[in-house]
């Protein structure tokens, strides 16, 4: 029909004339997408975000692994008292760790608020031990990890800030000193 | 953009240079050297063998320290001829005190050491940490949920 483009010349001229218009106009296509890509996704973690979470997920695990020692029973008085003692430096440990880490209105709580037990491994955090195929007394079991855990506060102080490398340090310390106690247990 | 979580910042941790965090660090560790030498005079048995084993150890930590220091291009500083004993050693549990007194010391100024940038002297400083904790409980007979943390 005269006086009427075909549709597909249409297409092809508007396709051409697109970069054409930009370019007389001073702008370059990737202009028009500067900012964040909404299409990106959440920007990646620091490393130190990444370092604190996956301590908070371990100290939750080992504050879950003391609770099921303690639900399993068994234990004599002495390996009660020392336990519980243990276990409330742990909470205490995970309440500082917790209180370290910013959720903004609208982030994915994540870690922070999860219940001990119910906190998944990130990629870095080191998984409590896995259950051993033999039978160990559970006191055993809570020693090793204890000293897992600061073995694996130790890998994470590089590169984060000074003030949370001195929390990992001290927290480390700590569990080496709840290893020694629970060692000391199981020889007396 | 999406909100993410992050690192509460913290008041600034004072800054220390390696040296002078390692020279702190040594000086506290001549301190228990000292200190032990006192406690020890009031144990006895098991308890002053545990002491001659740690003193060794204190020893052996300012070696090395003096050693880094050194390494570093700086002259360890010289232990005092006498250092300040917070209460009076009379008897075994006041020796006692005094030697978890004295970890204390050693663990808050490895704990100086964690705060500088160098992943090396950081490691060598939570692990030494460790070991005065471990250490301090044994005379405290308890553990401390933050050691060298205020």
């Amino acid at each position: 029909m005269p006086g009427h483009l075909p549709r597909r010349r249409l297409l092809i001229a508007s396709a051409t004339a697109l970069p054409l218009l930009l370019a007389t106009a001073g702008c370059r296509s990737a202009d028009l997408f500067a900012g964040p890509d909404p299409l990106g996704g959440r920007p990646p973690l620091a490393h130190g975000t990444v370092a604190l979470e996956a301590a908070i997920t371990a100290e939750a695990g080992l504050i879950s692994r003391y609770q099921s020692v303690i639900s399993g029973g068994g234990l004599d008085a002495g390996e009660s008292s020392l336990i519980a003692t243990l276990l409330a430096q742990h909470q205490d440990h995970l309440v500082r760790l917790r209180g370290r880490l910013v959720v903004p209105a609208g982030a994915s709580a994540s870690v922070a608020a999860q219940s001990p037990g119910t906190a998944t491994a990130t990629a870095t955090a080191t998984p409590t031990p896995a259950a051993p195929a033999r039978i160990q007394h559970p006191i055993g079991t809570l020693r090793d990890a204890e000293r897992q855990s600061a073995d694996s506060l130790v890998r994470q102080l590089t590169g984060v800030e000074p003030a949370l490398a001195q929390l990992f340090a001290s927290i480390a310390a700590s569990d080496a000193t709840h290893a020694a106690a629970l060692s000391a247990l199981g020889t007396s | 953009m999406s909100a993410v979580r992050a690192v509460r910042t913290m008041s600034p941790v004072r800054a220390v240079s390696p040296v002078a965090a390692l020279q702190q660090a040594l000086a506290a560790e001549d301190a228990a050297v000292y200190g032990y030498g006192v406690a020890g005079a009031h144990l006895s048995g098991a308890s002053q063998a545990t002491a001659q084993q740690y003193w060794t150890a204190h020893r052996e930590a300012r070696d090395t320290l003096a050693a880094m220091i050194s390494a570093l291009g700086a002259t360890p500083v010289a232990a005092l001829a006498y250092y300040d004993i917070p209460s009076a050693v009379t008897d075994a549990a006041s020796a006692e005190a005094l030697a978890a007194h004295l970890e204390d010391g050693v663990t808050a100024a490895y704990l100086d050491i964690v705060a500088v940038s160098s992943d090396r002297l950081r490691t060598f400083a939570a692990l030494a940490m460790q070991d005065s904790a471990v250490r301090a409980a044994h005379w405290q007979g308890s553990t401390d949920a933050f050691p060298g943390l205020v």
